[in-house]
C-alpha cells in the first residue's frame, strides 16, 4: 500500500470509461473520463489513455466496476402480476440485471419463444402449503428455449416435479412466504453470482484482471449500495430518486416511500431499468419512444428546436436526447404511463442525475425539463431540488464503501 | 449551513408552503408566551391537565371549537389533522379545503395545517394562548411539524412506530425513522430557545387487544429515540385496556422503566410525563354506557397519576363527535378530576414484576440486535417480530402473537410468536386463561374481546 493510502477506481461503461484517484492527500486526489474507443478492447483502450495513472497503482489498490457487459438477459414466469412477477423482477432489478421479460404462466400457450439465448430462467408461484400451480405446459414452453441457467424459486411442493423435469434446475426456497412477504436473499445472492460470473467470462472484463486483483462487481450493485448513504453526505434530501442516464439503458433507483409496495425488503431503495433509453446505444429506440409521447413536440418547441434534431449528430443533437430521456423516464414513473411501477413524483425533494447526462447538461437544462415535465404531466408547482452528481461523487462514494467492506472482511 | 439546515430549506420549499421566514419562526419561538408550552404547564401545574380531540377543515369552525373548549375549561387544545396531509397530499388537501369553505360542508376530517399555513394557524394559536397538541397520524411529519412549532404548537404527538404501525399498510418503516429523527432534532433545536418543545408518543397503537408489554416497549423506544436526539420533554403513554388493576400495573411499570431507560442512555436531565386516553377501542352504542366508560377512565388516570388525560365522547360510536359533546366531555372531566382527590397508591406486585420482566427481557432483545444505530436495532426487532403489534395493518408486522381477555379482563398473551416473554412469565399469562377450548371457542373470545365494551 501506498504511504497517502491512494486507490485507483475505474467504472467500465458501455460509452465512457471514469478513472479515479482516491488519496488522504486532497491534491493527489484527480477524476478523469474518457470516451471508449470500441475498436480495441477495454484494457488496450484504458491503458492507451491513462496507463500512466494506472501503472503508478499496485493491483491491489485498483477498484474496477462495470456496466459494460450489457448484463444479464432475464426470463421470469410467474403466477401473478401481484406477487411472484412483481417480487421475481424486483429482485432481478436488485440484483443489477437489466434485461428482463416476464410471461404470466396463464399465458403461456400464447406467449412468444425469445429466439436469442436467455442468460438465465427463473420460474416462481405460489406459496408453500398449496402445490400443483404449474403443468406440463410449463415444460413443453421451457423446451423451446434457450438458456444458460434456470432457477425455480416457486412454492415447495411443485419443486420436486419441476426438478424431475428440468435436471439442471437450480431449487432455491420460495420467494413468497406464507403471509405473501417477499424473500430475497436467496434469489438475489444467485443472481448477482451469476452477474459476476458473467463479469468475468466475458473476454473483455476478464483481461481487466491484469490491473487489479480485486473483484469486479457492476456498477448499478455498487450504485444502489450507496443510496442510503448520500443524504448524510450530500445536500439529498429524502425522498429522492436517482437516474443514471448512460450511453445504453437508464437507471432509476427510488426511495420506497415514493411507492405503494406490497414488499417488505431489506432495500430502502429499488431499482428500475429502461433498457432501451440512452444517447448513444440505443439512441434509436430513445427516439421512437420520444415520437410516441404526446407531450414530446410541445417540449421540442419548448427547447426551441424542430423533430429533426433526431436526425441530427451534434453535441446539441446529444443534449436534446438527454433532455428527452430525462423526461421519457419521469413519465414512464408517472400515473400518466402506468408500469411495472408508479412513483409518488409530487413527494420527491430531490432528484439526482449522474452517469453520462451530467458531462453533457448543464444545471439549468435539467432543471428545466423537470419543471417541463411537473408542470406538463403532473400540472403542479413542486420543484424537487435537482442535483448533478458531475464529479462521480455517489459512483466513488459506494466504491469506497466497497473497499471498506472488503477491508472488513 | 448544516445539512439538517439544507435539508430543511429543501422541505420548506414545498410548493404548498408560504415563504417560510427561518429567522422569524426562531424569533416568535424565542419570544413565545410560556403558556403555549405543555413543558410549562406540566412543570407548573398542580393538576392533571385535560385534553380533547378535534379538528375542522376551516379555520372557523376550527376557531369555533376551540372557543368552545376554552368555555369548557379545557387545560391543552388538540389540533387534529386531515387525512390527506397525514398522507403528504396536500394537493387534495387545498382542493378540499376550497370545498369546504365555499359549501360549508366538512370535506376534511381534520384541520390541513399545510395549506392555511403557520402565519394563519399562528393567529389562533396565540389568541387561545393556551398549550395546543399536534394530532397527526403522518410517517413523514417534516413538513408539518415545521409548520406546526412555527404557528405555536409545542406539543407533538406521534414517532415512527405508533404512527406508522397502527396507521398504515406499507409505508417503509426505515424510512419513517429518518423522517421521524428529523422531527426529533428540529425539537430539539427550538427547544434550546425557550421551554422544551415536549414530543408525545401514542401508546394505544391499535387499541385492539394491545398487551401490556408490547405499549410500553414501544413507549419506552420511542422516547429513547427522541431523547437521544436532544429532546427534553417527553410524553409516554397508554390508553385504558379493560381492566382496572392491568392499567394501574401499566402506570406504574410505564413511569418506572421510562425514568430508568432515560437515565440509562444518559439522558436523566430530561422531563419525563405521563399521559391516558380514555377507552381507545370500540365504543358502547349506547351513551349511556359510554358516558361510564368514560368517568372509569378518569379514575384510572387518577389512580395511574397521569399528567394529562385526553379524552372521548359518549358519541364516539355515532361518529366524529360535535362540538359541543367534545366540550361536554373536557367540562365532566375536569369535575370529577375535582372529586378524586388523595387516592391510595395501589398495586399488583406479582403482576407487576410479571411485566417488567417481559417489558426488560424485550428491551434486551433489542439492544442485542448488532446493528449500530437505535433505529435500525428497533427497525430489525420489528421485521423479526421481536416487536410484534397484534392487529396492526402493516406488512411489515409479523402478527403472531395472540392475545385474548383473562376472566378479570386483563389482556394475556396466549401466543408470543417471536416475542422473547420469558417461560415463566409466558406461563403465567398462559395460565390466567382458559385455554381447555376448542380453537374456534377461542377465535369466538377473542372477537368478543375486540368488541367487548360494546
Amino acid at each position: 500500500m501506498n504511504s497517502h493510502n491512494d486507490k485507483l477506481l475505474i467504472d467500465v461503461g458501455s460509452t465512457y470509461v471514469k478513472v479515479c484517484v482516491e488519496s488522504n492527500a486532497p491534491e493527489r486526489c484527480h477524476l478523469e473520463q474518457h470516451f471508449r474507443n470500441f475498436n480495441q478492447s477495454i484494457l488496450d483502450d484504458l491503458m492507451h489513455k491513462c496507463g500512466h495513472t494506472i501503472s503508478a497503482f499496485a493491483k491491489d489498490d485498483v477498484y474496477i466496476c462495470s456496466s459494460a457487459n450489457g448484463g444479464l438477459s432475464t426470463l421470469i414466469i410467474g403466477l401473478t402480476h401481484t406477487f411472484s412477477l412483481k417480487y421475481a423482477t424486483n429482485i432481478a432489478f436488485n440484483s443489477g440485471i437489466n434485461i428482463i421479460d416476464t410471461i404470466l404462466y396463464q399465458d403461456i400457450a400464447s406467449a412468444t419463444v425469445p429466439s436469442d439465448l436467455i442468460d438465465v430462467v427463473i420460474i416462481a408461484g405460489g406459496i408453500n402449503s398449496k402445490g400443483n400451480a404449474f403443468a406440463d405446459d410449463l415444460y413443453h414452453y421451457l423446451q423451446n428455449i434457450n438458456y444458460s441457467n434456470i432457477v425455480y424459486v416457486g412454492n415447495e411442493q411443485d419443486a420436486k416435479v419441476a426438478k424431475a423435469q428440468l435436471p439442471e434446475l437450480v431449487v432455491l426456497p420460495n420467494i413468497i412466504d406464507n403471509r405473501l412477504h417477499i424473500v430475497e436473499e436467496e434469489l438475489k445472492a444467485y443472481l448477482t453470482n451469476l452477474y459476476q460470473q458473467d463479469i468475468m467470462g466475458k473476454e473483455d472484463i476478464k483481461d481487466l484482471y491484469q490491473i487489479s486483483s480485486n473483484q469486479i462487481f457492476s456498477t448499478p450493485y455498487i450504485v444502489n449500495q450507496t443510496l442510503p448513504l448520500i443524504d448524510a453526505s450530500y445536500s439529498v434530501v429524502n425522498p429522492f430518486i436517482l437516474l443514471d442516464i448512460g450511453g445504453a439503458t437508464t437507471d432509476i433507483h427510488y426511495s420506497k416511500d415514493l411507492v405503494d409496495e406490497n414488499m417488505v425488503t431489506n432495500n430502502e431503495f429499488d431499482r428500475l431499468v429502461f433498457k432501451k433509453l440512452g444517447v448513444y446505444k440505443s439512441r434509436e429506440s430513445l427516439i421512437f419512444a420520444a415520437q410516441g409521447n404526446e407531450f414530446v413536440y410541445e417540449l421540442l418547441m419548448h427547447l426551441n428546436v424542430t423533430e429533426n434534431i433526431f436526425h441530427e449528430q451534434s453535441d446539441k443533437a446529444t443534449r436534446i436526447l438527454m433532455q428527452l430521456a430525462i423526461f421519457l423516464v419521469l413519465c414512464k414513473m408517472s400515473h400518466y404511463r402506468q408500469t411495472y411501477i408508479n412513483l409518488k413524483l409530487s413527494a420527491v425533494n430531490s432528484i439526482v442525475l449522474t452517469g453520462g447526462v451530467t458531462k453533457v447538461l448543464k444545471q439549468e437544462e435539467a432543471e428545466d425539463i423537470i419543471s417541463f415535465f411537473y408542470t406538463k404531466i403532473l400540472t403542479s408547482q413542486h420543484r424537487p431540488v435537482t442535483i448533478m452528481d458531475t464529479d462521480y461523487a455517489i459512483w466513488t462514494l459506494g466504491s469506497r464503501a466497497q473497499d471498506a467492506n472488503h477491508r472488513a472482511k | 449551513m448544516s445539512l439538517l439546515q439544507e435539508e430543511r430549506e429543501i422541505i420548506l420549499g414545498n410548493e404548498y408552503v408560504e415563504n417560510f421566514d427561518f429567522a422569524e419562526v426562531e424569533d416568535f419561538v424565542k419570544n413565545a408566551s410560556k403558556e403555549l408550552f405543555i413543558s410549562h404547564h406540566f412543570k407548573h401545574s398542580n393538576k392533571m391537565l385535560v385534553q380533547p380531540r378535534g379538528g375542522f377543515p376551516t379555520y372557523k369552525k376550527q376557531f369555533a371549537l376551540n372557543e368552545f373548549f376554552v368555555k369548557a375549561n379545557v387545560d391543552v387544545l388538540p389540533l387534529t389533522i386531515d387525512s390527506n396531509t397525514r398522507l403528504n397530499d396536500y394537493r387534495s388537501a387545498a382542493r378540499m379545503l376550497r370545498l369546504s369553505e365555499e359549501n360549508d360542508v366538512d370535506m376534511l376530517n381534520g384541520y390541513p395545517l399545510v395549506n392555511h399555513g403557520y402565519r394563519t394557524t399562528r393567529k389562533m394559536v396565540t389568541h387561545f394562548n393556551k398549550p395546543v397538541s399536534l394530532r397527526h397520524g403522518t410517517p413523514d411529519a417534516r413538513l408539518l411539524i415545521e409548520q406546526a412549532i412555527a404557528s405555536g404548537i409545542f406539543d407533538i404527538e406521534g414517532g415512527p412506530i405508533t404512527y406508522l404501525l397502527p396507521y398504515s399498510k406499507n409505508f417503509p418503516l426505515d424510512k419513517a425513522f429518518l423522517y421521524w429523527k428529523y422531527v426529533e432534532r428540529v425539537c430539539a433545536n427550538y427547544s434550546q430557545l425557550n421551554e422544551p418543545i415536549n414530543r408525545e408518543s401514542f401508546g394505544p397503537l391499535t387499541a385492539t387487544l394491545v398487551p401490556p408489554a408490547i405499549t410500553i416497549v414501544i413507549q419506552l423506544l420511542e422516547m429513547l429515540l427522541s431523547l437521544e436526539e436532544g429532546v427534553k420533554s417527553f410524553s409516554v403513554s397508554f390508553a385504558q385496556q379493560g381492566s382496572m388493576m392491568q392499567d394501574i400495573v401499566t402506570g406504574h411499570v410505564l413511569k418506572k422503566l421510562a425514568r430508568h431507560y432515560a437515565e440509562d442512555i444518559g439522558c436523566g436531565d430530561a422531563s419525563i410525563h405521563l399521559v391516558y386516553h380514555q377507552w381507545m377501542g370500540a365504543f358502547p352504542t349506547n351513551p349511556n354506557y359510554a358516558e361510564q366508560l368514560i368517568s372509569i377512565a378518569t379514575v384510572v388516570a387518577s389512580m395511574v397519576g397521569a399528567d394529562k388525560i385526553i379524552t372521548k365522547t359518549n358519541q364516539e360510536a355515532a361518529g366524529i363527535p360535535t362540538k359541543e359533546a367534545n366540550a361536554e366531555t373536557v367540562a365532566n372531566t375536569q369535575y370529577s378530576l375535582r372529586i378524586l382527590n388523595g387516592l391510595p397508591n395501589i398495586t399488583d406486585e406479582q403482576e407487576e414484576e410479571i411485566l417488567t420482566e417481559e417489558v426488560m427481557a424485550i428491551m434486551q432483545a433489542v439492544f442485542n440486535d448488532p446493528a449500530d444505530t437505535l433505529w435500525r436495532k428497533v427497525f430489525n426487532c420489528i421485521k423479526s417480530g421481536i416487536i410484534d403489534v397484534p392487529f396492526s395493518p402493516h406488512i411489515i408486522n409479523h402478527n403472531q402473537m395472540i392475545t385474548i381477555r383473562d376472566e378479570q379482563k386483563n389482556i394475556r398473551i396466549i401466543k408470543r410468536g417471536k416475542v422473547p416473554i420469558p417461560d415463566h412469565c409466558f406461563a403465567y399469562e398462559k395460565a390466567q386463561c382458559d385455554l381447555s377450548k376448542d380453537t374456534t371457542s377461542i377465535v369466538n373470545d377473542i372477537i368478543h374481546d375486540i368488541g367487548i365494551m360494546q
